[in-house]
């Protein structure tokens, strides 16, 4: 990143020598739901004119505070004021009322409407003809608010062909025209150059210095001390404490972000059976953004792969394994050069295990024997004929084999509970003969006590002499399930631990941008 | 071309605009210039107006045809419907003797078919090819159980004057296409509703959260397509001087290829109306082309079939190179 030029001092926050109440607050807020305590009795005022940061591991709770912020969930309980009053945000038309407006990393904009349509969709100003529309008056108008912030994107500018910097810019004016007194950024920069942030930055401490309060979540520690006037700390769904930025350090955040959790599962024995090279990755580059990857996996070994979501690993796994298009590089498993194509991937003994077992890893209305030989019909039929007693033998086989919680080979797949249908999809893959499983967030959506089960079919397959590459944001079951991890971020490898090495705050510290 | 979202052409482009002419211009240049050189009397003014009259009606279900697919929709039941609505004006035209009630019925007729083709789609959400694909066979029963299958004869003559007559010098059907591609043109580019076309298909979760009744813009731009197909089943019944109840099957999928040819796309709420009205004047030019190089018309209908692929493909490219 660019040298950043600290804010000047006379910009630091006044709010407590002014007193007076904060322009809006929250009390004891707490959202649950099924199985996840989302947020848990926080408590958050934001002040006029202060950037206030807001930190937290994935899934601490940043993203449900937000959505509380802007009316997209409504807190089981606790309070909120504004200016001292108590009010309620029920809906997204509640909070921009108050002018609260929330800027998310998805953005909200109409591809093929213009800059200025998209700054008043829905709020067009009338023409002189009843019914129609003034566009003299919708685009300079959404001019003044571009200049505003000093963008100088052409209105008229279908809003498709912009970049990513510049659809926030159409963001941020947008909510500016609804006269937006809270302005809440999701991880504004990931997409941005280090010219755009400079740019977004100055833009922020002009809202800032108007009045506007900013409340900005970022990973990236360089950005939290130096804009932040105030930082908050999530973790599971609690408030662990706000500092100001000159009374704390990195590794002082980083340590709240972390805390002393209770592991709930079981640290793996030493491994020392590492084998043959199951999987080697040399220089891969591609287009969905990663950039000179190098890894490799051993028979008998659990490696994790971690980072920040966002940080490429899903990618990473997608052009391991032929899915996504890959530009440079040099896969091979098991020693064998690969040339791309999942079907490939499935010949040479590689079976991705998706982050989103309904959608792309399992036929949810087909049978669970179907969905255990789908990837195996080459092997087990090669006659090109289907034969149904052959298919259901290798089915039951692996139901009885993996301990598949099915009342038959028959029932289909959605009925089956998430441990299960995890299972299913892994029986899928020991059908194929496959000697190497990319678990992709293997844990998502599953009970305490399933996942206990996904990781012990894990430590049998590798006792079995199969190689894993485990994908996880959950940072404790890196720790305890792999014998070593690789850290990802913007897209590289930013590192890798060894076993000895292996801790939250070691990949924090490598995932996190604090150059 | 800023066309395709403001209907405003930025200034000072010079020729580069010409990079970005979609697929369907060159087409019909081409066209143009291979029947012109194969056929000495496709150049002359009495059969360019000809071209421009027969392709009145198949304007009147493109247009809004274009407005439905920029939704991400579809309407596959306009072309019963025009039918439908050319039957229950043939019907009223001969029961009353009155030509504005007999028009004001099929009006009323097609517009109604419309928006119920829109309340389906837009509350309980049954996708659009589907829906239509329901109202179609309801309209199609309709004109059977209208006419019992025969054809509806014996209309006033006034009626056939509307097709064939002229107003102010020019041929009225071309002066009703070009009014309903002007009013159109207001619509997508000068009002709110219009606005709010792409975004249904761009976007529809941002334009709720804008605070706007989604389900209701959805079904007036299907109402919308019900009206203009009522207006264009006067054209058709004074064309014919009479009803038929399959007179307008298949008129669905012309429109929908003229769209489609035009440039409009299926995805995203991306499209523009002057590449439909090309579209309808490239089909046009190809059916009258053909015809006077004594082609049948099976042979016509494989090549707008082609046309199709190829404006399409030639649009891709130049997509890929973009």
């Amino acid at each position: 990143m660019v040298t950043l030029t600290p804010s000047a001092p006379t910009e630091s926050p006044v709010h407590q020598a002014a007193g007076g109440a904060p322009l809006l607050e929250l009390r004891g807020i707490s959202k649950t739901f099924p199985g996840v305590r989302a947020l848990d009795d926080v408590s958050f005022p934001i002040w006029a004119g202060e950037i206030h940061m807001l930190c937290g591991e994935n899934g601490a709770g940043k993203s449900s505070l937000m959505k509380v912020l802007c009316g997209a969930y409504v807190a089981d309980a606790g309070e909120m004021f504004h200016n001292g009053g108590k009010i309620e945000i029920k809906s997204t038309l509640d909070a921009r009322k108050l002018g609260i407006a929330v800027i998310f990393q998805e953005f909200s904009l109409i591809p093929y409407l213009s800059v200025a349509q998209n700054i008043f969709l829905g709020r067009e100003f009338p023409g002189r003809i009843p019914g129609t529309i003034d566009r003299q008056k919708i685009r300079s108008e959404a001019a003044r608010f571009l200049a505003m912030i000093g963008s100088d994107i052409d209105v008229d500018t279908p809003v498709h062909k912009l970049g990513v910097a510049q659809q926030q810019m159409v963001e941020i004016a947008k909510a500016l025209s609804q006269n937006a007194r809270v302005l809440v950024m999701d991880e504004p920069t990931s997409a941005l150059s280090d010219t755009e942030t400079e740019h977004l930055f100055g833009m922020m401490r002009r809202l800032k210095a108007n009045g506007v309060a900013i409340v900005y979540i970022s990973h990236r520690m360089a950005e939290v001390f130096l804009l932040g006037d105030r930082i908050t700390i999530l973790r599971d769904g609690k408030k662990v404490d706000t500092v100001l930025p000159n009374e704390t350090s990195v590794s002082d955040l980083v340590q709240k972000m972390v805390g002393r959790k209770v592991d709930t599962i079981h640290r793996r024995g030493d491994n020392m059976k590492a084998g043959e090279l199951a999987l080697e990755v040399k220089g891969l580059n591609a287009p969905s953004g990663i950039a000179d990857i190098n890894l490799n996996v051993r028979a008998g070994e659990i490696v994790g792969l971690c980072g920040l979501v966002g940080s490429g690993r899903t990618e990473v796994a997608r052009a391991i394994f032929g899915a996504d298009r890959i530009s440079s590089g040099q896969v091979t498993f098991f020693g064998k050069p690969f040339s791309g194509g999942p079907d490939e991937a499935t010949r040479l003994g590689v079976g991705l295990i998706p982050e989103s077992r309904k959608a792309q890893g399992l036929a949810l209305i087909r049978s669970v024997g179907d969905n255990i030989v789908l990837a195996a019909l080459d092997r087990l039929f090669p006659s090109r004929l289907f034969q149904p007693r052959t298919a259901r033998k290798a089915a039951d086989d692996m139901i009885q084999k993996l301990r598949i919680a099915t009342p038959s080979a028959r029932r289909a797949a959605q009925f089956l509970s998430g441990g299960n249908q995890q299972k299913v999809v892994v029986g899928k893959w020991l059908t194929a003969d496959a000697r190497l499983f990319i678990f992709d967030e293997p844990t998502r959506g599953i009970d305490v006590g399933a996942k206990a089960e996904v990781f012990a079919l894990m430590y049998d397959l590798v006792e079995k002499g199969a190689a894993i590459l485990m994908i996880s944001s959950e940072l404790s079951e890196i720790v305890n399930v792999c014998d070593r991890a690789y850290v990802m971020r913007e897209g590289r490898i930013a590192g890798e631990l060894p076993r000895d090495r292996l801790a939250e705050e070691n990949i924090l510290q490598l995932g996190m941008h604090h150059e | 071309m800023s066309d395709r979202t403001m209907g405003e052409r930025a200034a000072g482009q010079g020729l580069s605009f010409l990079g970005r002419v979609p697929g369907v211009a060159f087409v019909l240049v081409a066209l143009f210039a291979i029947f012109a050189t194969l056929s000495p009397g496709f150049t002359t003014v009495p059969n360019l107006s000809n071209i421009l009259v027969q392709s009145s009606i198949l304007l009147l279900l493109a247009l809004p045809m274009t407005l439905i697919i920029m939704t991400e929709g579809l309407d596959l039941s306009i072309g019963a419907v025009l039918t439908l609505a050319s039957v229950v004006l043939a019907t009223v035209a001969l029961s009353t003797g009155s030509l504005s009630i007999a028009v004001l019925a099929a009006v009323a007729v097609g517009s109604a078919m419309g928006l119920l083709n829109g309340w389906i789609i837009a509350w309980p959400g049954i996708p659009p090819f589907v829906a239509t694909l329901g109202t179609l066979s309801i309209a199609q029963g309709l004109c059977l159980l209208l006419t019992d299958g025969q054809s509806v004869v014996g209309l006033p003559d006034e009626l056939h004057t509307v097709y064939a007559g002229y107003l102010l010098g020019l041929p009225i059907p071309i002066i009703i296409g070009a009014v309903a591609y002007a009013l159109m043109h207001l619509l997508l580019y000068h009002t709110r509703l219009g606005t709010y076309v792409p975004a249904l298909g761009g976007n529809r979760e941002a334009l709720r959260h804008a605070g706007v009744n989604d389900r209701l813009v959805l079904t007036v731009i299907y109402g919308i397509g019900g009206l203009m197909a009522g207006i264009a089943a006067l054209l058709l019944t004074s064309r014919m001087s009479s009803a038929h109840p399959t007179a307008g099957i298949g008129m669905e999928f012309d429109a929908i290829a003229a769209v489609a040819v035009g440039g409009t796309q299926f995805e995203r709420g991306e499209g523009w109306l002057l590449g439909t009205l090309l579209g309808v004047i490239t089909i046009g030019v190809l059916r009258n082309g053909l015809n006077l190089l004594g082609m049948p018309s099976s042979i016509q209908v494989v090549c707008v079939g082609l046309l199709v692929i190829l404006a399409l493909f030639l649009d891709g490219m130049r997509r890929v190179e973009e």
